[in-house]
C-alpha cells in the first residue's frame, strides 16, 4: 500500500476523513431523531428574513431542517478543515517535517508528487461526500420521515465542489511559499470569512451581490439541497480549482525547497538590525525564555492575535452596526419567536440587540474562538513537547512536572482570558457604536462564561495531554466532546429535554446571561469543572512512562 | 551525596508487556571515572538512562544517583546532572544562546563565561536559529547544555553523534577533564573506539542484559584484530603455527590475512625470521566481534 505516493497521502490521512464524515451522519441521525419528536408548525410562521438568516428553508420539514443544521454548517465546515490540513500538509508539511527531501531524492518528479496528493485528497473529499450522501438518504428511511423536494444528491456534489476549492487553495499557498501554517491559516481565514459574508451581507440592502465575491456563495447561494445543482456555480468553482491546482503547480516547480528549517519572523530582522537590537533581544530572546509559561506563550501569539482580533474586530465591532443596518428587519419579525427554536445557532431573540449578538457572536463564534486557543495549547503544551522530543530535555532541569503542567496551564488561562476581554471590548464598542445599549456587565459575565465554557475542553485537552502524551488524541477528543455537547444542549433545549442539562453548554448561555446578567452558580459550576480535569493532569503526568518518539 | 557511587542500579528491569527492553540490570558507575556504556543500538542504552533521569519507570529494581533515589528524588538529583538525550532535539525557533538561557533559569545561576569558553571550544555559534543549524552544530548546543552547570555526574547518550572528528577530540577531552575532577561520566555509545579512547570501565549491554562490566585494558586484551600482512614473496601458512593468539589465518600467494589477539611483537618475531615483511595493515576488532566473544563467554557459563 506504501507502494505510490498516492497510496501513502490516502493511508496518512483516510482517518480524520473517516470519523468526520461518520460523525456526521451519526449527528445526522440524532438531529433528525429529535427533530421527529417536536411540533414543527412553529417554522412554517417565521418571516422569511429569519429563515435565510438562519439557512432553513421556507417550507421546511424535518429532514431539510436536520441536513441544514448538521450538513450545511457543521458539515461544511468540518469537511473544510479536514481538506485544508491535508492540502497545507501535501508539499509545505513535507517541507517542515524535512521528509521532502527524501522523497524527492527518489526518482518522482515534484508535479508528480503534486498530482498524486491532489488525486488523494480528491478521492478523499469524495468519498467523504459519498458517506454524507448514503447517511443524508438512509436517515430519513431508518427513522420514517418523510422527504419531499430535497436534493440531497445536489447537495452533496456542492459540498464536494466547494470542499475541494478550499482544499487546492491551502496546496496552492502551501506549495507556492513551503509554509504549512500560512497555507492553513490563510485558508481557514478566508473559508470562515466568506462563510459569514454570504450570512450578512444578503440580508443589507444594496450589499447583496458582495456575497458574490466569496467562494462560500457557489456553495450555498443557490440552495442546492432545495433548488438541486446550480450548473453555473458548479463550474464556477471547478474552474477555480482548476486555476488553484495550475497555481500550486507552476509553485512547486519553480521554487527552491524549504528545509526543515524555521524562517525569519520580523523578530529576527529587528534582532540583526543594529539600532533595534538591544530591545528586541531583550523581548525574544532573554524575556522570552524567562519562564516556561512565557516561553510557553511566545508559542502561540500568533494564533492568540489572530483569534482575538477577529473576535474584537469582526464578532464584536463590526456585528453592531451591521445589527443597526439590518435591525428594522429583524425586529419587524415580531414576537411570534419560539426561543426554544433559535437554539440550535446559539439561541437568542432577535428583536433585541442582544439576542442578535447571542446568535452572532456569543453562540457559536465566541466558544470555538476561545476553544481554538485552549485546546491549541492544553494538547500541544505537554504532548507536543513529547512528541518534539524536547520534553525530556526540559525534564532534565530540577523541575518537578507538575511545575510543568501547572505553568502550560496559566499560559492557557491567560491566553483565554485574553480572548474573552477581546471579545468583551469587541462588543462594548461594537454596541456603543451601534447604539445599542446592551449593559456592559451583561457583555462582561457572558464574556467570562465563554472562557470557562472554552477552558472545560482546553483543560479536557490538557488532561489527555498529560494522561497520554499523543496531539492527535488530546484535539480530537475534546473537539468531539465538544462538538456533541453543543448539539446535545441546543438539540435538548429545543425539546426541553432533561439531558441538555448534562452539557456543560447548558451552563453557557442557558440562564442568557447577556440579558439577565452573570449566573453565578452556573459560572461555579464551570469553573470547578475546570479546575477538576486540571487537578487530574498533574497526576496523570506525574505517574506515567514519557513516551518515546523517534 | 553520602554514597560513594556516583551511579547505582540494582536489578534494573524495564517490560514493554512482552518486549523485556532491561533485565535485572546491575551496575556502579564511580566518583572521578568516565563509565563506557556500550552496545548495539536497541540493546537497552537508552532505555537505562530514561530510567535513570525519571523519564521512564522501572518495572522492578531501583537506580540511584549520588546516592538519591532516582524517582523519590528526581528533582534533587537534576540540580547534580548534566544531561544530553539520544537525538537530541532543541527549540528550532529559540538560537542557541536563548536555548541556554531557557535552561539556565530553570536550573537558576550559570557561569555565562564557562558557557562561552565551551562554545569556543567546540566552535559553536549561538547566536543562530536552533532549526537553521546543521545537526552536529546542533549537538553542539546539547553538549553545552549538559556541561554548562558543572554538573556531578554526566549522563550522555550518544553524544558525539554528528561531531566531526576534530570536535569530537575535544569533546572527549573535555570528559576526561571532568574525570579529572572528580565527576563523573556515564557514557553511552556504540562505537567501541570512542568508548577505548576515554573510559575507565566499560559496561557491554545486549538486549537488556548487562553482559560484561570490564576495565578498558582488559577489553582491549579481549579484542581480536584483524591483521593483514604482506610479504616480499610467497608465504607458507606453516609459518604462523605455534603462536599463541592466532587463529583463521588464510593466505594467498604473498598474502595472509588472520585474526589475533596476543603482543604484536610475538607476531612480528615469528614471521621475520624466514620472511621479508613489506606491509602490515592491522583493523581494531568490531564491536559485534567483541559482543560475540562475550557471548560465546556467557553461553559458556551457563
Amino acid at each position: 500500500m506504501l507502494a505510490t505516493v498516492f497510496t501513502k497521502a490516502i493511508l496518512d490521512r483516510w482517518r480524520g476523513m473517516a470519523i468526520g464524515a461518520a460523525s456526521l451522519a451519526a449527528l445526522l441521525l440524532f438531529a433528525m431523531a429529535v427533530y421527529r419528536q417536536i411540533d414543527l408548525s412553529i417554522y412554517t410562521d417565521l418571516p422569511e428574513a429569519f429563515l435565510t438568516l438562519v439557512g432553513i428553508p421556507e417550507d421546511a420539514d424535518v429532514a431539510s431542517l436536520a441536513y441544514n443544521a448538521i450538513y450545511n454548517s457543521y458539515g461544511s465546515l468540518a469537511m473544510g478543515g479536514l481538506v485544508i490540513a491535508m492540502g497545507a500538509a501535501a508539499i509545505a508539511g513535507e517541507e517542515r517535517k524535512g521528509t521532502m527531501a527524501m522523497l524527492l531524492g527518489n526518482p518522482v518528479s515534484r508535479t508528480h508528487v503534486l498530482v498524486s496528493k491532489a488525486a488523494a485528497m480528491l478521492l478523499l473529499v469524495a468519498l467523504g461526500g459519498l458517506v454524507l450522501w448514503a447517511a443524508g438518504v438512509a436517515a430519513p428511511e431508518l427513522l420514517e420521515v418523510s422527504v419531499t423536494g430535497i436534493h440531497i444528491g445536489a447537495f452533496t456534489v456542492h459540498l464536494v465542489g466547494s470542499t475541494l476549492f478550499y482544499g487546492l487553495l491551502a496546496l496552492a499557498i502551501g506549495s507556492w511559499t513551503g509554509r504549512s501554517g500560512m497555507a492553513a491559516g490563510t485558508t481557514a481565514g478566508v473559508m470562515v470569512l466568506s462563510f459569514f459574508a454570504v450570512g450578512i451581507f444578503p440580508l443589507v440592502e444594496g450589499w447583496e451581490d458582495l456575497a458574490k465575491a466569496f467562494p462560500w456563495y457557489y456553495y450555498s447561494g443557490s440552495e442546492p439541497l432545495l433548488n438541486g445543482i446550480h450548473w453555473g456555480h458548479l463550474a464556477a468553482l471547478a474552474a477555480g480549482s482548476i486555476v488553484l491546482f495550475l497555481i500550486a503547480l507552476l509553485g512547486v516547480n519553480r521554487r527552491d525547497l524549504r528545509g526543515p528549517s524555521t524562517g525569519v519572523t520580523l523578530m529576527d530582522r529587528l534582532r540583526t538590525s543594529p539600532l533595534t537590537a538591544g530591545i528586541a533581544n531583550r523581548l525574544a530572546g532573554s524575556a522570552r525564555v524567562s519562564r516556561i509559561w512565557v516561553k510557553t506563550a511566545s508559542e502561540y501569539q500568533g494564533l492568540l492575535f489572530v483569534v482575538a482580533a477577529l473576535m474584537f474586530g469582526v464578532m464584536g465591532v463590526l456585528i453592531g452596526p451591521i445589527y443597526n443596518a439590518i435591525g428594522e428587519a429583524v425586529i419587524s419579525l415580531g414576537e411570534g419567536f419560539p426561543e426554544a427554536m433559535l437554539a440550535l445557532f446559539g439561541g437568542g431573540d432577535l428583536s433585541t440587540p442582544e439576542g442578535y449578538y447571542q446568535l452572532e457572536s456569543f453562540g457559536l463564534m465566541a466558544p470555538v474562538a476561545v476553544m481554538v486557543v485552549t485546546i491549541t495549547i492544553g494538547a500541544r503544551a505537554l504532548a507536543g513537547e513529547e512528541e518534539n522530543r524536547t520534553m525530556s530535555l526540559l525534564l532534565a532541569n530540577p523541575i518537578p512536572r507538575s511545575r510543568v503542567v501547572v505553568e502550560k496551564t496559566l499560559t492557557m488561562v491567560l491566553y483565554a482570558l485574553t480572548v474573552g476581554f477581546a471579545t468583551f471590548a469587541g462588543v462594548t464598542v461594537g454596541s456603543w457604536i451601534g447604539g445599542l445599549g446592551m449593559d456592559v456587565g451583561n457583555i462582561a459575565a457572558t464574556s467570562v462564561l465563554a472562557v470557562l465554557i472554552g477552558l472545560v475542553f482546553g483543560a479536557l485537552a490538557m488532561l489527555l495531554s498529560a494522561a497520554t502524551g499523543v496531539v492527535r488524541f488530546a484535539i480530537f477528543v475534546p473537539v468531539g466532546a465538544a462538538l456533541i455537547f453543543h448539539v446535545m444542549n441546543a438539540i435538548g433545549e429545543l425539546n426541553d429535554a432533561a439531558w441538555a442539562d448534562w452539557s456543560p453548554f447548558h451552563y453557557y448561555l442557558g440562564s442568557d446571561p447577556l440579558t439577565n446578567g452573570m449566573p453565578w452558580g452556573h459560572g461555579a459550576l464551570l469553573a470547578a469543572l475546570v479546575v477538576l480535569l486540571l487537578a487530574l493532569a498533574v497526576p496523570a503526568f506525574q505517574r506515567r512512562d514519557l513516551r518515546q518518539v523517534s | 551525596m553520602t554514597d560513594q557511587f556516583a551511579i547505582r542500579a540494582e536489578g534494573l528491569t524495564k517490560h514493554y508487556g512482552a518486549l523485556h527492553a532491561l533485565v535485572d540490570l546491575n551496575l556502579d558507575v564511580r566518583l572521578g571515572e568516565v563509565f563506557g556504556f556500550l552496545g548495539p543500538n536497541g540493546a537497552g542504552k537508552t532505555t537505562t538512562i530514561r530510567t535513570l533521569m525519571d523519564e521512564i519507570r522501572p518495572t522492578a529494581g531501583q537506580a540511584s544517583i549520588l546516592g538519591m533515589d532516582s524517582h523519590v528524588k528526581s528533582v534533587e538529583i537534576r540540580r547534580h546532572i548534566g544531561y544530553l538525550p539520544d537525538d537530541l532535539a532543541l527549540y528550532p525557533n529559540l538560537t542557541g544562546r536563548d536555548t541556554l538561557t531557557y535552561f539556565a533559569n530553570l536550573r537558576g545561576g550559570v557561569d555565562w563565561g564557562y558557557v562561552d569558553r565551551l562554545a569556543e571550544r567546540l566552535g559553536a555559534d549561538l547566536s543562530k536559529k536552533v532549526g537553521d543549524l546543521s545537526s552536529g552544530n546542533r549537538q553542539k548546543v546539547g553538549v553545552i547544555q549538559a556541561f554548562m552547570n558543572h554538573p556531578q555526574v554526566l549522563i550522555m547518550d550518544e553524544p558525539s553523534a554528528g561531531l566531526d572528528p576534530l570536535v569530537q577530540r575535544e569533546f572527549q577531552a573535555m570528559m576526561r577533564e571532568v574525570a579529572a575532577e572528580g565527576r563523573s561520566v556515564f557514557l553511552s555509545s556504540h562505537i567501541l573506539s570512542e568508548v577505548q579512547r576515554v573510559a575507565d570501565r566499560v559496561g557491554i549491554i545486549r538486549q537488556g542484559r548487562l553482559i560484561a562490566l570490564e576495565s578498558v585494558s582488559s577489553l582491549r586484551s579481549k579484542a581480536t584484530r584483524q591483521v593483514e600482512l604482506e610479504f616480499g614473496s610467497p608465504v607458507d601458512r606453516a609459518v604462523f603455527e605455534g603462536v599463541p593468539g592466532i587463529r583463521g589465518v588464510t593466505v594467498e600467494d604473498r598474502r595472509a590475512l588472520l585474526s589475533y589477539d596476543g603482543k604484536m611483537e610475538a607476531l612480528l618475531k615469528a614471521v621475520t625470521e624466514r620472511y621479508d615483511v613489506v606491509d602490515i595493515t592491522t583493523q581494531e576488532a568490531d564491536l559485534e566481534e567483541i559482543f560475540l566473544t562475550y557471548y560465546r563467554d556467557d553461553q559458556a557459563t551457563v
